[in-house]
């Protein structure tokens, strides 16, 4: 009913789509499955209509059909219940349910309460959902708000002809288990009024749920599974996708670490609700990844390190000094550097030019009594051009004009050439292309050679297992299990997957 | 050539056509003694509005200058007698730590900027009222001359007045382009967040750029009320407007991060011109102001950078 034929998606720099065959039959639930950046994402915005596709069709019923937004996808019965719940807080129920389409109840100018509420209920009903729907969103649960979300996209059973294809992205990741089931079997009785795509990164429950699965792995599907031939040994290697390369991440290279030396050292470190209890040390020449999913804290940690945000419990120690005052100055004077996940934002400074942004952390370096020696800051640039192979016309180029790898190598340029020996990388390689990929771990192994103690958050969990000595899985920010990657003896990704999830 | 390539350039050709027009209705508009005036009038707000520069290049505003200058003026004429040139410190001094502190409620108390200084613009106004007694005052003719004579002398034909905006401008310009102070200004106007996790000291940045603010606003009210001779709590009423407009139209945007003091010194410039023409066109004063709002709108409207505003104007 609902199809996608070769649909294709191009950014700046990445073919995030590829010519995806996507196809949801009516009464059906189908599964979406991937790892981070293989495309989830980029796809289910084509489908409720916040991207265009550069290629291929969307045909309902076989008619091709083109989407300029969402509100045009809700209008052929695409609907979607955001991870990020799209509710407004502060108003009622009903308000969020027929938010934008209060028309329906006005009577001479005002809205009728008594008919939204009326109509709100019946809603309400079809989620099994029993409460007043005057009710000020903010007072219902996490779990009853994901029902009103759903209540909510279920309205276009009225307002609009023809079948309905709903999306569920993440819908489960909040849930306690008991919610979860009975969300299922909602689902499950809802698919006499629409087909379902569900969007997880839980595998058990895609599987549960799911009449036919399909896999992404970079922008492609590359596979499509039916429920009862559906195992998640698998799905997952199909995730993957090939053999982990060990060249690819410089294996060869890895070296053991001077475990001698402390250079960060946690001790039951916890901060607010974002992790706790977090111990573990971090030596010179060490790669040390954290592993979890999104939102499991991963970040925080590494925001913590380098003095953004402080810890509410326990001992952080650089360089055998306790840390007393957290703020991102006393980091950097730590010799602590910070690659940041939004690079175009917390990375590089649009509208700064090469030098100035590769002396932004070190200023007093290249500057006297406040005065800078921008003849200096140039040859420091020069040199790390050079050296990193930065391609850019001159030392004056905007970095916003950079490419993503040239605007990596010059935040990386920025730490080594301050002479940082703790690197924290964030997901350094997030929307790079391969050969800039291998350009970053080709600077890890570089750096980790150099005695620099790094630690990353992958981007994957292949380059997690392919670049670190020691890896460390995190769930909802509390410790899970520590593993050692020394070449040869890593960790496979589905050990690692077991305790993630 | 696309708008965003020539928009760098919007400032200097905006005031190279309306020289051109207002000459070309006006030839005397040319005249090089009238020209000299007209500049030197214009000096007490182009220095307001190179303070101002700072603020809106950090991606803020000050609304405090007007009142500022007037606390100034009062300040002026009341301690004269007692300290002589001293009170140009007093003046710089008390511009410093009132801009300091908008800058510490901005950043320590999380108040937007333009919140921050409008409520200590009306402090400034209330202080100027209280040590002014509401009235207007004026100076004694001979300490003035005695302390500041030297501000309204010519030199080969050039007004002290132009050379005393000069030596601000090219200390502002160093300021900006030449110490790791304008560095950072640059970095927090165009990224914030990277500055931040690059380690600077953004809080620090921030204050100094509204004490600068202040400072500025603090030697623009003491040369206007040299300049009239007296001191009085409305002196400077009609410069913030004025300020803002010269900054805006010289292209540094409400984001800041681009533009800078140079381009105040054209925006100031062009601010004169329309003001000159206005006089030529008769357009009573009652009504300028109108057309200096519509121009700011415009000016706003023009430079602002919309990829930073991220779809959310309130």
């Amino acid at each position: 009913m609902y199809e996608l034929r070769q649909v294709d998606k191009h950014f700046p720099g990445v073919h995030a789509l590829k010519a995806v065959d996507f196809k949801v039959n009516r009464h059906e639930i189908v599964g979406l499955v991937g790892e981070n950046g293989a495309g989830k994402s980029t796809l289910m915005k084509v489908i409720y209509g916040a991207y265009q596709p550069d290629g291929g069709d969307i045909t309902i019923d076989g008619t091709v059909v083109r989407f300029q937004n969402p509100r045009q996808a809700m209008n052929h019965g695409i609907g979607m219940v955001f991870q990020e719940q799209s509710l407004i807080l502060n108003l009622t129920v009903m308000e969020n349910i027929f938010l934008g389409y209060e028309q329906q109840f006005v009577k001479f100018g005002v809205i009728d309460w008594k008919a939204m509420a009326q109509a709100a209920k019946r809603q309400l009903a079809k989620v099994k959902l029993d409460i007043d729907p005057a009710t000020t969103t903010s007072d219902l649960s996490f779990a009853q708000r994901q029902l009103v979300e759903l209540a909510k996209v279920l309205t276009l059973e009225e307002r609009i002809d023809g079948d309905l294809v709903i999306l569920l992205d993440e819908p489960t990741s909040v849930l306690a288990k008991e919610e979860v089931e009975l969300l299922f079997g909602l689902v499950r009785d809802l698919t006499k009024r629409a087909s379902f795509i569900f969007v997880s990164h839980r595998m058990d429950e895609v599987l549960e749920l799911s009449d036919r699965i399909y896999v992404m792995k970079d922008g492609a599907v590359v596979d499509v599974v039916a429920h009862d031939e559906a195992e998640v040994d698998a799905i997952q290697h199909k995730m993957v996708g090939r053999e982990v390369d060990k060249e690819y991440y410089r294996e060869q290279k890895q070296k053991p670490y001077d475990a001698g030396t402390v250079l960060v050292g946690f001790d039951k470190v916890s901060c607010g609700r974002r992790y706790s209890d977090i111990s573990f040390d971090l030596h010179p020449g060490e790669v040390l990844c954290l592993v979890g999913t999104e939102g499991s804290g991963r970040e925080a940690i590494l925001r913590t390190i380098f003095g953004l945000d402080s810890p509410t419990a326990g001992t952080v120690t650089i360089k055998g000094e306790p840390v007393t005052r957290f703020a991102a100055q006393g980091g950097v004077s730590r010799g602590v550097g910070y690659i940041p996940r939004e690079r175009k934002i917390e990375g590089i400074v649009a509208g700064m030019n090469v030098y100035e942004n590769m002396t932004l952390s070190q200023m007093g370096n290249y500057s006297s009594g406040g005065v800078l020696k921008v003849g200096e800051e140039k040859s420091l640039a020069r040199a790390w051009i050079e050296r990193l192979g930065i391609k850019t016309p001159d030392v004056y180029k905007d970095c916003g004009g950079l490419s993503g790898g040239n605007q990596q190598k010059v935040v990386l340029a920025k730490w080594r050439s301050g002479g940082a020996d703790i690197m924290l990388l964030d997901h350094p390689t997030r929307g790079l292309d391969i050969g800039a990929k291998e350009d970053v771990y080709e600077m890890i192994r570089e750096m980790s050679d150099a005695g620099v103690g790094i630690i990353l958050v992958a981007d994957t969990l292949e380059e997690a297992i392919g670049l670190s000595h020691t890896i460390l899985v995190i769930k909802d920010g509390a410790f899970q299990k520590r593993f050692d990657g020394t070449p040869g003896a890593k960790p496979t990704l589905y050990d690692l997957v077991h305790h993630m999830i | 050539m696309s708008f965003e390539r020539i928009k760098p350039h919007f400032p200097w050709i905006t005031l190279l056509v309306l020289v051109l027009l207002v000459g070309i209705a006006n030839p005397s508009f040319f005249d090089p003694a009238g020209l000299l005036s007209l500049v030197s009038d214009v000096v007490p707000l182009f220095i307001m509005a190179l303070g101002m520069t700072f603020a809106i290049y950090i991606g803020g505003i000050d609304l405090s200058v007007q009142q500022m200058a007037n606390l100034v003026t009062v300040i002026a004429t009341v301690y004269l007698a007692n300290f002589g040139i001293g009170v140009a410190l007093i003046a710089v001094a008390a511009g410093f730590i009132i801009g300091a502190f908008s800058g510490f409620v901005t950043t320590r108390l999380y108040v937007p900027s333009f919140v921050s200084t409008l409520a200590m613009g009306f402090v400034a106004l209330s202080a100027a009222k209280y040590l002014s007694g509401q009235r207007a005052l004026y100076m004694d003719a001979e300490l003035r001359d005695a302390s500041f004579g030297w501000m309204f002398g010519r030199t080969a034909g050039v007004p002290h007045e132009l050379v005393i905006a000069l030596v601000l401008l090219a200390i502002a310009w160093f300021l900006q382009t030449r110490t790791t102070f304008g560095r950072a200004l640059k970095a927090v106007g165009s990224g914030e967040l990277a500055a931040v996790a690059s380690g600077l000291n953004v809080d620090r940045v921030k204050i100094l750029a509204f004490a600068i603010s202040g400072v500025f606003a603090a030697i623009a009210g003491l040369i206007f009320s040299v300049k009239l001779s007296g001191g009085d709590a409305n002196l400077a009423n009609g410069f913030l407007l004025l300020a803002i407009v010269a900054v805006l139209v010289g292209g540094t945007p409400l984001t800041g991060g681009v533009g800078g003091v140079v381009n105040t010194a054209i925006g100031t410039l062009i601010v004169m011109v329309i003001r000159a023409a206005m006089v030529y066109l008769e357009i009573d004063a009652t009504q300028q102001q109108m057309v200096f709002g519509i121009v700011l709108i415009a000016a706003i409207a023009l430079t602002i950078d919309r990829s930073k505003l991220r779809g959310v104007v309130k």
